[in-house]
């Protein structure tokens, strides 16, 4: 019988006492989740790679400071939205949305979109357009509305945790992600 | 949606939870190089520092500042270059082993030979004539 997976918790109180296999087990597991969030925050695939590698880089020099005070996987969505926010202000000003949308983070997502087209053709060709549509939408909004759209709607945190991640009481995020819904819907309108 | 409504009774609101459902592959190699780069900025056993000679002394530059300095300069030269992204840096037996993705159609041979000439160039202007080697290997080619 093998044994029982490891907790985050426990992983990252043994990589924070130097046990290496520990840090590279906590990479394996929440790497795919990280570069989801990458990817939705920034647009690009190549971006969102570049923002997972400084993320899990800072997230090690990081080991000493974490207190334990929220759960790993809260730190690790902190690290890699403040990551994702770096790049995306220090972004050209002369990239444009659509150069971003048509990257290959547009590559990535129809490739996952594909794994289910040929159970329902018709139906995959709606949805494609739409999530299409929304990544458009969100991309085309400005960061402090796409982060917690992106952690709240497409993630699935809690409110709690979204506050948590970007650090802001749990009033005003729900009167930030209140505007930022109401702007993405207005998008979307403006589209269809 | 009516004025003051809520967004998420929004009928067209299901293709935001669309897009939550839909599958984001990772790409791949991304762990692999994910783990190189942390064991770059980690490193194995404690290498001997460079040295480099200075007026009125020696500056000692330890293997995981260099590790730092690389990717933080081939990310720069990189987005100059256009079409090149740095995925990994890691020092293995006393050279800069830099791990790149490169943009379909650019020239990948040339791209990279660019990207190391001028990495070469930018860590000897920073550390001098002690500046390790460095290699640069194309890991994946993205289309965009």
């Amino acid at each position: 019988m093998s044994a029982p997976p490891s907790t985050d918790a426990a992983l990252l109180a043994r990589a924070a006492e130097g046990e290496a296999a520990a840090f590279d087990h906590l990479v394996r597991r929440h790497t795919p989740r990280m570069y989801r969030v990458a990817l939705r925050i920034t647009g690009s695939a190549a971006e969102a790679e570049d923002v997972v590698q400084d993320a899990w880089i800072a997230a090690w020099r990081g080991l000493p400071d974490f207190r334990g005070d929220s759960a790993v996987s809260t730190w690790l969505y902190r690290v890699v939205t403040n990551a994702a926010l770096g790049h995306v202000r220090r972004r050209r000003p002369t990239v444009s949305l659509d150069e971003a949308l048509a990257g290959p983070g547009r590559a990535r997502l129809d490739a996952g979109l594909l794994a289910d087209a040929h159970a329902d053709p018709e139906g995959h060709v709606v949805r494609t357009e739409q999530v299409e549509a929304v990544l458009w939408a969100i991309a085309s909004l400005d960061v402090t509305q796409r982060v917690p759209l992106v952690l709240r709607e497409l993630e699935g945190l809690s409110y709690e945790e979204v506050a948590e991640v970007l650090e802001v009481n749990v009033a005003a995020l729900r009167s930030r992600l209140h505007r930022a819904r109401v702007a993405l819907l207005a998008k979307l309108k403006e589209r269809s | 949606m009516s004025a003051g409504g809520d967004p998420l009774d929004d009928p067209q609101w299901e293709w935001v939870r669309a897009t939550a459902r839909a599958p984001v592959p990772t790409p791949p190699g991304l762990i692999e190089r994910v783990l190189r780069s942390v064991h770059g900025v980690r490193g194995g056993l404690p290498a001997e520092p460079l040295e480099i000679a200075q007026e009125g002394g020696r500056l000692r530059v330890g293997e995981r500042a260099v590790v730092l300095l690389t990717r933080r300069l081939g990310a720069d030269l990189a987005a100059r270059i256009g079409g090149l992204h740095v995925s990994a840096v890691a020092f293995e037996a006393g050279v800069l082993e830099v791990v790149v993705t490169v943009e379909y159609g650019l020239g990948a041979d040339t791209a990279a030979e660019t990207l190391r000439i001028r990495l070469q160039a930018a860590l000897r202007a920073e550390l001098g004539p002690a500046a390790p080697a460095v290699n640069v290997h194309i890991a994946d080619v993205y289309r965009n």
